[in-house]
């Protein structure tokens, strides 16, 4: 995904040759623009912007001034101030780009063409249409504006939609619309990115090719500032049948999605699996033994209902979320006073989450926070991001899912995101009050009496509030715009705030939004299921922004209880959701398993004993454990849950495998192996407690075989006598406890 | 103490292309490491026929070492400025160092020295900052904005394929780790820490190449139970998704049995010649270590030189509070002069000098004129609290590193600062080109870019060139 931005600044994937224009591919649509070509003057706006563009020179790394621009020629980013850009290359560097005496010696020329050294390498051909438009334009005598020439108002690719079969082949055709009326073919002008590369690829000239995978994937279509996206669907085409029946919409519409592309689902997942999933899922815990053996003891038809209803009500659920949600929220100990605050700020969290506040109502009190910390939790907030540009970079991308960061210096390259829209956005924050309190590095906050205004730092202009383009009215003086700001988001038409909430959630529950990255909600980056993401988004909102419902909803829908093991036809879906996708325990959810494995408790500084690694309020408990820090739990820097690190790496498996920490646990004596060695009851039951506890299911009958035999084993020590029989067993037990936790079915969620 | 790599977060790089990779390299995992396996890695060579890749050794000097008492002497500025030190001349004619450094000035043939450093931040987070990933904000923050060049030659190396050797690719051995680090690349690129004072008769490295065969043999037991139960792993293991796990184990398993590994820790292997040679003290046995692993196949190793031999604050940060800066100097010289010049001798007798480049540095210089304030404390270099004492301050604007190995052209100095030291005036480098030297021996592709938390495409050098007088 992240590749898309990558385009726009990468050397390698602009500057490359491979992508040298053709004159055959680009001739067409010069052509197609004016009749008589030699005769038409050339618009420096509409014919020779896109051809800097489509060549490369003005991406990241080449010319581009956000790029610092190679050799001090600078172009703006992607062409998006052609007034700009007619300077740099007509007037800057004393006029020496280009050389109307003769035209072909202009440096533009020579440097693009590899006539003479160009770091970028040769981008336009000498015989190549653009070359001789670039020319033809100089020979006319360079101007900016022709004074004729019309506005580009729509960029349209055909089709809009597809299907297309594996390693199959479509042509996409792309169309401007200018002011004037005018069509004009810009095919081999726009430039294309394929937001699924293993499923599809998109050339410079807009062919799209697909490989041998089934799925969704979306090209995007850009030429001058405007976007188009060609959405499609590669059907794999196997039989799907005997789905199970539906529990709610989530099925219709997923499994309907399944039968378009036929790809066939694994069958639901059994008891086992449902309840060690669900519970990690919601409650950010192992289920214990005895929960397991009730669960599968209960007859009744609805016991996974009511599983889900009883872990909704379980204050593990609050602790949970909460640790989902407040290193998003910044709630970071830099200095060793913030506790008070962070811990108030926590506990708001959880508190919201347990009573089931409704969402709308959680983040209008944050967003429109007055008052200190002590009195007023949410106020924390604002003491740990400061900066008006931070917040509402934050603020957005965490609750409207759109990045905003790009736009504070230059138009977001796949977006409509100008800086006007930035800095209208920032006005929000702009009438922000603080004075300081009695303590240290906090501020009271309040609303400081004002017309609220943000000044565009390259116009100069100052801009009202304005929320992504829409008019939220006249605010007075007197009035918090925060305040307007939040009414924005909670109403009915807002297209963002749902949205980004629920496939957020939707993530949590099955590893990929239906918008990957869950934060980056844009036209140009449509969700794999749009029927399914706008069901969900109605129903959020018609339950009034009821957290709780909607994870009832998810846990509920049979989607969500389909089996992680593959069948023969949808080992590869990674985004169609034909199958659950196992994902390693995050941090905190691993340590507390760990625990409860080894029968020991973790200790954590300033808290009680016995306090969960899901219930830790901030990041600063993860100076003090290596445990925390190699397992990636995230240290509030960032919005983006990304900062969480869910992959492996060789200081976890060390970790697990030898640390001291983990030693301890096995060893400990009053943990679990100890306890184990210590019972009367048979090996058989000890063994089966232990598979209950690590993996919520009885051990087959080979597994029990293989434990007992070697709980049975005598040890020898050094001399080579056999050491004491109850020490032993106990030994015995440790490894047995160690062999679990170093598997994968007890590291992943399956 | 052991922090080391990941593979790329699961978000970066989806894809099948990748998950079949991890198939290869999982399916011969930790699924198959039963007893006589583990005992077979701790006797194998870990594939010794790879060639081996360009690797960096960087000596940092936390606080920031005076330029102008050491390797940008200014014998004819007025005494507030030069200092004390007299001035010698080197095997290179021309290039003049101070009296501090004379085995150094003996083979400054093997090295060259950039006497034009300039940045723009002062403080210690914001100039080590600038120095070690570019960051051009000049406040001083709590944490990194962005990722140090370590992290990231950790990151792309880690993204390039999996590693010949069981060694981790990024040690930082008492590194500097107070203001750098991998910022948004996650701490799984964080180097592996090994701190502890390596001249001491005790030191050693724990988690690295058990010593003890009952420790081996019990853990091979484990292994292998671990493999007999096994039941829903073969199952999981067809999704391909998990299997980047068992990688990381095996190499776990391995830096945990192998003996070779365990060896590239053992100074005593080294000759008591050596050991001498670089110095029986934390710095020279420091960089002895630095040179073993670096040989052994680490690509970055960092090491700082601070503690007790820098005297009484442990850094360079020679303040007149903290110390008495001529004293001070005095006070580590020789212990500086002798492992610094072994280091770099060392690297060419062993014919290393193409493939390590050792970078000697600090995050700036220090103040030409020399100020007075009273001493806060007593101690190792440090006069009576109270009594006045002389000291320089942060110095950004002009400052030395020396870098040898790495194929460079030694002997020369590049660069110079005028007359009293103050500015960087000729053939001036920034904190970008410093990095794009680095990366260009590396063999990094300076136009990279690496996503940050927002997405956001961020080049690894902003605005730097490699200082090609170097490579001449």
């Amino acid at each position: 995904m992240n590749t898309l931005l990558l385009l726009y600044h990468s050397y390698q994937r602009l500057c490359r040759p491979r992508q040298l224009l053709t004159a055959s591919a680009v001739l067409l649509g010069i052509l197609a623009h004016g009749a008589g070509a030699s005769e038409t003057e050339v618009s420096f706006v509409n014919d020779i912007v896109p051809v800097l563009t489509k060549a490369g020179c003005n991406a990241g790394v080449c010319h581009a001034k956000a790029g610092g621009g190679q050799n001090g020629f600078q172009l703006s980013l992607l062409g998006f101030e052609p007034a700009e850009d007619y300077e740099s290359l007509v007037k800057q560097a004393h006029g020496r780009r280009l050389f109307p005496a003769l035209p072909h010696h202009s440096l533009i020329l020579r440097k693009a063409s590899g006539q003479v050294p160009h770091g970028g390498g040769i981008r336009l051909e000498q015989n190549s249409a653009e070359y001789a438009m670039l020319q033809r334009w100089i020979e006319q005598g360079a101007a900016f504006q022709t004074g004729t020439e019309p506005k580009l108002v729509a960029v349209d690719v055909h089709p809009p939609r597809g299907l297309i079969a594996m390693k199959g082949q479509q042509q996409l055709t792309v169309t401007a619309e200018y002011s004037d009326g005018s069509l004009r073919d810009v095919t081999s002008l726009s430039l294309y990115e394929s937001n699924a590369e293993a499923l599809a690829e998109a050339s410079p000239d807009g062919l799209v090719t697909t490989h041998d995978l089934p799925g969704t994937f979306a090209v995007m279509v850009r030429f001058q500032g405007k976007v188009s996206v060609f959405s499609a669907a590669v059907p794999l085409g196997a039989p799907v049948p005997n789905l199970p029946p539906p529990a709610n919409f989530i099925d219709q519409h997923l499994f309907a999605n399944l039968q378009q592309i036929g790809v066939p689902p694994s069958p639901l997942a059994d008891d086992a699996t449902f309840i060690r999933r669900v519970t990690l899922d919601i409650a950010g815990r192992l289920p214990t033994d005895s929960e397991t053996i009730g669960f599968f003891g209960s007859s009744h038809s609805d016991r996974r209902v009511q599983l889900i209803e009883r872990l909704l009500k379980s204050p593990s659920y609050a602790d949970y979320f909460a640790s989902k949600w407040v290193p998003l929220l910044k709630n970071r100990r830099d200095e060793a006073s913030d506790i008070t605050a962070n811990f108030a700020f926590h506990a708001w969290v959880r508190d919201n989450l347990l009573a089931n506040s409704p969402f709308d109502q959680i983040v209008r009190e944050l967003l429109a926070a007055t008052g200190t910390v002590v009195g007023n939790p949410p106020a924390a907030w604002y003491k740990r991001v400061k900066d008006p540009k931070e917040q509402l970079e934050d603020i957005s991308q965490l609750f409207l899912g759109v990045r905003m960061q790009c736009a504070q210096c230059h138009h977001h390259p796949f977006e409509r995101w100008s800086q006007d829209d930035y800095y209208s956005f920032a006005a929000f924050f702009s009438q922000i009050g603080r004075k300081p309190t009695g303590v240290r590095g906090e501020d009271l906050i309040f609303h400081q009496r004002g017309i609220a205004t943000a000044q565009n730092i390259k116009t100069g202009e100052s801009l009202r509030p304005a929320a992504l383009g829409d008019e939220v009215g006249d605010i007075t003086a007197d009035e918090d715009p925060r305040l307007r700001l939040a009414d924005w988001m909670s109403s009915k038409n807002n297209p963002y705030f749902s949205k980004a909430l629920v496939n957020r959630y939707w993530k949590h529950f099955f590893k990929r939004g239906l918008i990957e990255p869950e934060d980056d909600i844009r036209e140009t980056n449509p969700p794999t299921n749009p029927e399914l993401l706008a069901a969900l988004e109605a129903h959020f909102l018609a339950s009034g922004f009821d957290l709780k419902e909607l994870i009832r909803l998810i846990t509920n829908s049979k989607a969500y209880q389909l089996s992680a093991l593959p069948n023969e036809h949808n080992l590869a879906d990674r985004q169609n959701y034909s199958r659950f996708y196992p994902r390693r325990l995050p941090a905190e959810v691993l340590l507390d398993a760990i625990d409860d494995l080894t029968g020991t408790t973790t200790a954590f500084a300033n808290l009680p004993a016995g306090t969960r690694a899901i219930a830790l309020p901030d990041n600063s408990y993860n100076k003090s454990s290596n445990f925390l820090q190699f397992f990636g739990r995230p240290n509030s820097q960032s919005v983006c849950e990304c900062e969480r690190v869910q992959s492996s790496s060789l200081a976890q498996s060390l970790h697990l495998i030898n640390s001291d920490e983990i030693k301890a646990k096995l060893a400990d004596a009053n943990g679990r192996a100890a306890n184990l060695a210590a019972l009367d009851s048979s090996l058989e039951e000890r063994v089966t407690k232990l598979y209950l506890v690590a993996f919520s299911r009885k051990p087959q009958s080979h597994e029990l075989q293989t434990a007992v035999d070697y709980l049975r084993d005598t040890l020898l020590d050094v001399e080579g006598k056999p050491i004491d029989g109850k020490q032993a067993l106990q030994e015995n037990f440790q490894d047995l406890i160690w062999a679990l936790m170093n598997s994968k079915e007890f590291l992943f969620n399956h | 103490m052991t922090r080391v790599f990941k593979t790329l977060p699961n978000n970066f790089c989806p894809g099948p292309i990748q998950r079949r990779g991890f198939m290869k390299m999982g399916l011969g995992g930790f699924t198959s490491l039963t007893l006589p396996n583990v005992l077979r890695l701790r006797a194998e060579n870990p594939s010794p026929t790879k060639p081996k890749k360009n690797a960096v050794i960087l000596v940092w000097q936390p606080g920031g070492c005076s330029h102008i008492d050491t390797y940008d002497p200014k014998p004819l500025a007025p005494s507030e400025y030069r200092g004390p030190f007299g001035t010698i001349s080197t095997a290179v004619p021309g290039m003049n160092f101070t009296e501090l450094l004379p085995m150094q000035a003996k083979i400054a043939d093997k090295f060259s020295v950039l006497r034009s450093m300039r940045h723009g931040s002062p403080g210690h987070p914001a100039g080590t900052m600038r120095m070690l990933s570019g960051d051009q904000d000049t406040r001083d923050k709590v944490k990194p904005r962005l990722p140090d060049w370590m992290s990231v030659t950790s990151y792309l190396r880690s993204k390039a394929g999996p590693r010949a050797t069981p060694l981790p690719p990024h040690v930082a051995f008492n590194g500097p780790a107070s203001y750098n680090g991998p910022a948004y690349l996650g701490d799984a690129y964080s180097p592996y820490y090994i701190t502890g004072d390596p001249a001491k008769p005790n030191f050693s490295v724990s988690n690295i190449g058990l010593s003890d065969p009952n420790e081996v043999q019990h853990l091979g037991r484990r292994a292998t139970l671990r493999k007999n139960l096994d039941t829903l792993e073969r199952s999981l293991d067809q999704v391909g998704e998990l299997s980047a796990l068992d990688e990381f184990e095996t190499q776990a398993m391995t830096l945990l049995t192998n003996q070779q590994t365990k060896e590239a820790f053992d100074l005593s292997r080294e000759d008591d010649q050596t050991r001498d040679r670089y110095g029986r003290n934390t710095w020279g046995q420091q960089l002895l270590m630095a040179r073993r692993l670096i040989e052994a196949g680490v690509d970055v190793l960092t090491t700082s030189l601070r503690g007790p031999l820098c005297g009484r604050v442990q850094n360079w940060d020679d303040h007149p509070v903290n110390h008495h800066i001529f004293d001070a100097l005095r006070f580590r010289s020789h212990a500086y002069d002798q492992a610094v010049s072994a280091l770099i001798e060392d690297i060419y007798e062993r014919g290393l000098s193409e493939r390590v480049l050792v970078v000697v540095t600090g995050e700036f210089g220090r103040t030409p004129k020399v100020s007075y304030q009273p001493s806060t404390g007593a101690g190792d270099a440090s006069a009576p609290a109270g009594s006045k004492q002389p000291g320089r301050d942060h110095w950004a604007r002009a400052f030395s590193n020396i870098w040898a190995g790495g194929g460079i052209q030694g002997g020369q100095f590049i660069g110079a600062t005028d007359r009293l030291g103050e500015d960087s005036i000729e053939r001036v480098c920034h904190e970008g080109d410093f990095l794009a030297t680095i990366y260009q021996h590396l063999g990094i592709d300076l136009t990279t870019t690496i996503d940050d938390f927002n997405g956001r495409p961020t080049p690894i050098v902003d605005r730097g060139k490699p200082i090609t007088e170097l490579m001449a």
